[in-house]
């Protein structure tokens, strides 16, 4: 096989990877837009309580109520690190008790159907 | 790092926002689309002026990418060499200055928002490559302008899905990249395979070869 086949012959093999990675970050991206809007937005460390009241459709005084903070006035961009910091406990716990709380406000009265 | 930084823009809004913007744009890897986009939610919920955040966002972009000229222009390829390695990113200048010197300011203008991964470089580039300071300075401010409100906007409006919207925007870059490089390399394909196909011109032809016109029906008399 002469050089310049074997140029040839790996211009191809990229170019047919190049193609096969186009379409695999295409048709991710597709799949996520397509259940984005349904699917809930993950709580992180960096969010202040209002961002995470934002994003789930809830107002911000339950969440600071379920993790028992006086919110700052007159708007508290704290972040739930900060705040973890401040009550000298682990973000992870502040953040499942957030998640409680969102999980305890979209559920339906009377508790979860059967 | 990263928690802190949207933390520190979540907490300190605009000049937060300005500062860490001016430092991914001279080459630092920090998450500027979910940055952006964390903005954006920020601003429909009235925590932050649109003005004012486009307005910090395309300037810190601005002077970051001014920053990073200048150190290809005046520190040339050695010094470029050395930041890049210093930010775990090693990238072949010469491979950065053809980009440059090929896609001129278009490539510039796409690189601050579409392909923004290889915005610093072409920085860099630019600079050792001589291109020209105020048609650089014309492309980067249009392109920074144009990123800061398309990802601030698409923030706005998504505001409830920030980290999925993110997800998505990083395959959409990525996927176009893959689909450039793939035009590119399509390119290369046909002109290899048209170069083999023709005869080179003095090249005597090869007596066990086979005639081209052999066994063809418009073989001319």
């Amino acid at each position: 096989m002469t050089d310049n086949w074997r140029r040839t012959l790996a211009i191809g093999l990229a170019f047919v990877l190049a193609i096969g990675g186009a379409f695999l970050f295409a048709s991710r991206a597709s799949h996520r837009a397509h259940r984005f809007v349904s699917a809930d937005e993950p709580i992180h460390g960096w969010m202040s309580i209002p961002f995470i009241a934002h994003t789930h459709h809830m107002p911000a005084s339950v969440l600071f109520q379920a993790i028992g903070v006086e919110p700052l006035q007159p708007r508290d961009h704290r972040s739930v690190r900060h705040i973890a910091r401040e009550l000298n406990r682990p973000v992870r716990e502040v953040i499942a008790q957030l998640q409680s709380a969102i999980d305890a406000a979209s559920q339906p009265p009377g508790g979860a159907p059967r | 790092m990263n928690e802190q930084l949207l933390a520190a823009v979540t907490q300190y809004g605009a000049p937060a926002l300005f500062g860490i913007v001016a430092i991914a744009a001279v080459g630092v890897p920090l998450p500027i689309t979910l940055l952006l986009i964390v903005v954006g939610s920020m601003v429909s919920q009235g925590a932050m002026d649109i003005r004012w955040a486009v307005g910090a966002a395309s300037a810190g972009s601005v002077l970051g990418d001014q920053a990073g000229y200048a150190i290809g222009r005046w520190g040339g390829s050695a010094a470029v060499a050395k930041l890049s390695g210093l930010f775990g990113k090693k990238a072949s200048i010469e491979a950065m200055e053809a980009k440059a010197r090929a896609w001129g300011g278009p490539g510039i203008f796409l690189t601050r928002w579409l392909l923004s991964p290889l915005g610093p470089w072409i920085n860099f580039a630019s600079g050792t490559a001589g291109y020209p300071w105020h048609q650089f300075l014309l492309w980067d401010i249009a392109g920074e302008i144009t990123g800061a409100a398309v990802y601030i906007s698409l923030g706005r409006i998504f505001s409830d899905s920030v980290i999925q919207l993110d997800g998505v925007l990083g395959d959409v870059t990525y996927a176009v990249a893959a689909a450039i490089v793939a035009i590119f390399l399509g390119y290369q394909l046909v002109r290899a395979i048209r170069q083999r196909r023709t005869p080179r011109p003095g090249a005597t032809p090869s007596t066990n070869a086979p005639s081209r016109t052999t066994g063809t029906p418009f073989t001319s008399t």
